[in-house]
């Protein structure tokens, strides 16, 4: 297979664009994909305060370099979990990428908040995955609005969006399906959220880590056994093998077809308030994350 | 023969006859766009002939959480 830009042996081929690259050229593909999400969904600008939430996958830190190579000002935010072995080998890969590429890097313990993962997974009877979630979603939005950041990004790609819109849809979860896509608007205390490699696929996300010699976590999260989402990615990989394309086709068709149609919805749903102990915004009295806190210190 | 390293599990697999990406990828089971199939550290498309007594690394590319 010879590269379709140069003609060169190709590295990579990628069957839903039909066509193949040479590691370079591959490259300059990625770039301009990450490029264009951020553009034709209007995420940020190059003036734009951008905090990244950074894991330690191939995800985040892959994003975090194309960011970082396009010019744009980010800093990363990892989120230290207190899980034993793994949260320990995760921040020490984000610190060493982020000081080996001169990324401004925070750290934020869930400890010492009161939400160390572990504890939490002892105490509430709930799936720790939805639970560890909510937890981050909330810190890192709440770090980002603190701190003044105009955009929050998160390393989600268009697997992670497909199987996500595949859950989503098994469900016909309205709201949920009204709030899906890769730019979220700022509302309130909810800083503006995006996702810049909603067009690149899990893929070539690792091709590009490769490429750029990332040393990311390779391994699961020890909590992460039975996560439906990667289920569903299996099932979705399938019709992916036997029509190319068809993720990409499912995503795009929806943002611009199924989405304004749950939008039109949602605004029937009850309006956000307050929560009672932290101030940011819930639909209840208080906010899921001070409802875990509450169980852990009762 | 060709050893393949399965790098999520260390394990490593030998396979006496085996010409192509696209045939490790079907002993393996796996879709082309589950794994990078590593060589001297290059990326190898599914068309590529895997030589006699070379080393071949297989990494899964799929989260996991």
């Amino acid at each position: 297979m010879k590269c379709r830009r140069c003609g060169e042996r190709a590295q990579v081929a990628l069957p839903s664009h039909h066509t193949g690259f040479c590691g370079p050229c591959f490259e300059t593909y990625f770039l301009r994909q990450v490029e264009r999400g951020i553009h034709d969904h209007r995420q940020f600008a190059k003036e734009d305060r951008v905090l990244l939430a950074v894991s330690g996958g191939k995800d985040s830190l892959g994003l975090l370099l194309a960011m970082k190579e396009l010019g744009y000002s980010v800093t990363a935010l990892h989120i230290d979990l207190d899980i034993p072995v793994s949260s320990r080998n995760a921040r020490s890969i984000v610190e060493a990428f982020c000081q080996a590429h001169g990324v401004d890097c925070h750290i934020l313990e869930t400890a010492g908040k009161g939400l160390s993962v572990p504890e939490v997974k002892k105490r509430v009877n709930r799936p720790i995955c939805s639970v560890c979630g909510k937890i981050k979603r909330h810190w890192f939005n709440r770090f980002a609005y603190e701190n003044g950041y105009d955009v929050l990004a998160t390393g989600h790609n268009l697997d992670d969006e497909v199987a996500r819109l595949f859950a989503n849809t098994l469900r016909w979860d309205q709201a949920y399906l009204a709030g899906q896509g890769p730019t979220m608007a700022a509302e309130g205390k909810f800083v503006k959220k995006v996702k810049p490699l909603c067009r690149l696929t899990e893929y070539e996300t690792a091709v590009w880590c490769f490429l750029k010699g990332i040393d990311h976590v390779l391994a699961a999260c020890p909590y992460s056994g039975g996560a439906s989402f990667t289920g569903h990615k299996k099932l979705l990989a399938t019709l992916e093998e036997t029509s190319p394309g068809a993720k990409m086709q499912f995503y795009e068709n929806f943002l611009r077809n199924g989405k304004p149609a749950f939008e039109a919805l949602k605004k029937s749903a009850p309006a956000l308030k307050d929560c009672g102990r932290c101030g940011y915004p819930t639909s209840q009295d208080v906010c899921g994350v001070c409802r875990i806190k509450e169980q852990l210190e009762g | 023969m060709v050893t393949v390293v399965i790098e999520t599990t260390g394990e490593r697999v030998e396979f006496r006859h085996l010409n192509t990406v696209t045939q490790l990828l079907g002993k393996l089971k796996l879709k082309q766009c589950d794994v990078l199939v590593i060589q001297e550290g290059e990326l190898l498309t599914p068309d590529r002939k895997i030589s006699h007594g070379s080393e071949v690394r297989v990494r899964h590319v799929v989260s996991r959480g």
